[in-house]
């Protein structure tokens, strides 16, 4: 998964490593998926879709399931463009209402 | 309708038992459905909301990137869809057509399919219900769809329970929360 950690000059003990910066090529700039509140699909059914899905524990899938029904939306995973469309395409298998969106800079 | 875990066959998820009534209304619903999407395909409008609902853009501020995901996706989407809501009749047509409650096995690729193609099947009837917001009853709707929308919600939590007696834990995919 692509980082979106910003580059920068770290001090490590009594090492000094340069993180060289560099610009991101177009198909590196940061994706999210972000799953937004409907009025139909059951709670335990959002909950286990994350679970089998994005692979996360019980707590977390309920976690983000209350998120996104509390707040309207989640964020359930970001990298490059492709892979967050095949996670929306797989939502949109699932009947949740997904969408890709550029990750907040 | 009683779902339940079997015990004796590793090899299925659920066992769903269904009157002849019950196969009658889902096989209904099920191919009313495939004939939506398939309109869905041949239409180069989403003039229905309810198609919207199923088949929604990818995209909210991006019409071109919108535009591109579902010409590449669409198709493979709406056919998997369809499949999924074809499973559900294959399964159920027997038993409507013979009038005798039966127990219909789900393996575990029939149970992705029926939890899928249920959910589809409340999103559609929620648009006709006019169901737009949490807590909306969906005032306009004809006194029966009420019951078949909940009906099916208590299905589909029946398929997820079993679901998740059978795979408790989720499969690892690419990508994990952020």
């Amino acid at each position: 998964m692509t980082s979106i950690a910003p580059a920068r000059a770290r001090t490590d003990g009594a090492t000094r490593e340069q993180v060289i910066e560099r610009p991101l090529h177009a198909a590196e700039v940061p994706w999210t998926i972000v799953v937004w509140n409907d009025p139909v699909n059951l709670m335990s059914y959002v909950s286990w879709v994350f679970r089998r899905h994005f692979g996360v524990d019980a707590q977390t899938a309920d976690e983000l399931m209350i998120q996104v029904h509390t707040a309207g939306r989640a964020t359930l995973a970001h990298g490059n463009r492709e892979h967050m469309e095949r996670h929306a395409e797989a939502m949109h298998e699932y009947g949740l209402w997904a969408t890709v969106e550029r990750a907040p800079r | 309708m009683r779902i339940t875990v079997p015990t004796d066959d590793p090899a299925l998820v659920g066992l769903v038992h269904v009157e002849p009534e019950e196969a009658r209304i889902l096989v209904s619903l099920a191919d009313q459905l495939q004939a939506l999407l398939a309109d869905a395909l041949e239409s180069p409008v989403d003039d229905d909301s309810a198609v919207r609902r199923v088949l929604p853009d990818a995209y909210r501020h991006e019409p071109e990137l919108a535009d591109e995901w579902r010409r590449l996706s669409r198709r493979g989407l709406v056919d998997r869809k369809i499949g999924f809501a074809r499973t559900l009749s294959t399964a159920l047509a027997p038993v409507a057509d013979e009038g005798i409650a039966r127990t219909v096995p789900l393996t575990m690729d029939a149970a992705l399919d029926w939890v899928r193609g249920i959910g589809d099947l409340r999103l559609v009837i929620a648009d006709r219900m006019g169901i737009i917001v949490d807590g909306d009853e969906g005032a306009f709707a004809e006194p029966g769809l009420r019951d078949v929308y909940d009906w099916l919600a208590w299905m589909q939590d029946g398929i997820v329970q079993v679901l998740e007696v059978r795979e408790p834990d989720a499969h690892p995919a690419a990508g994990g929360p952020s």
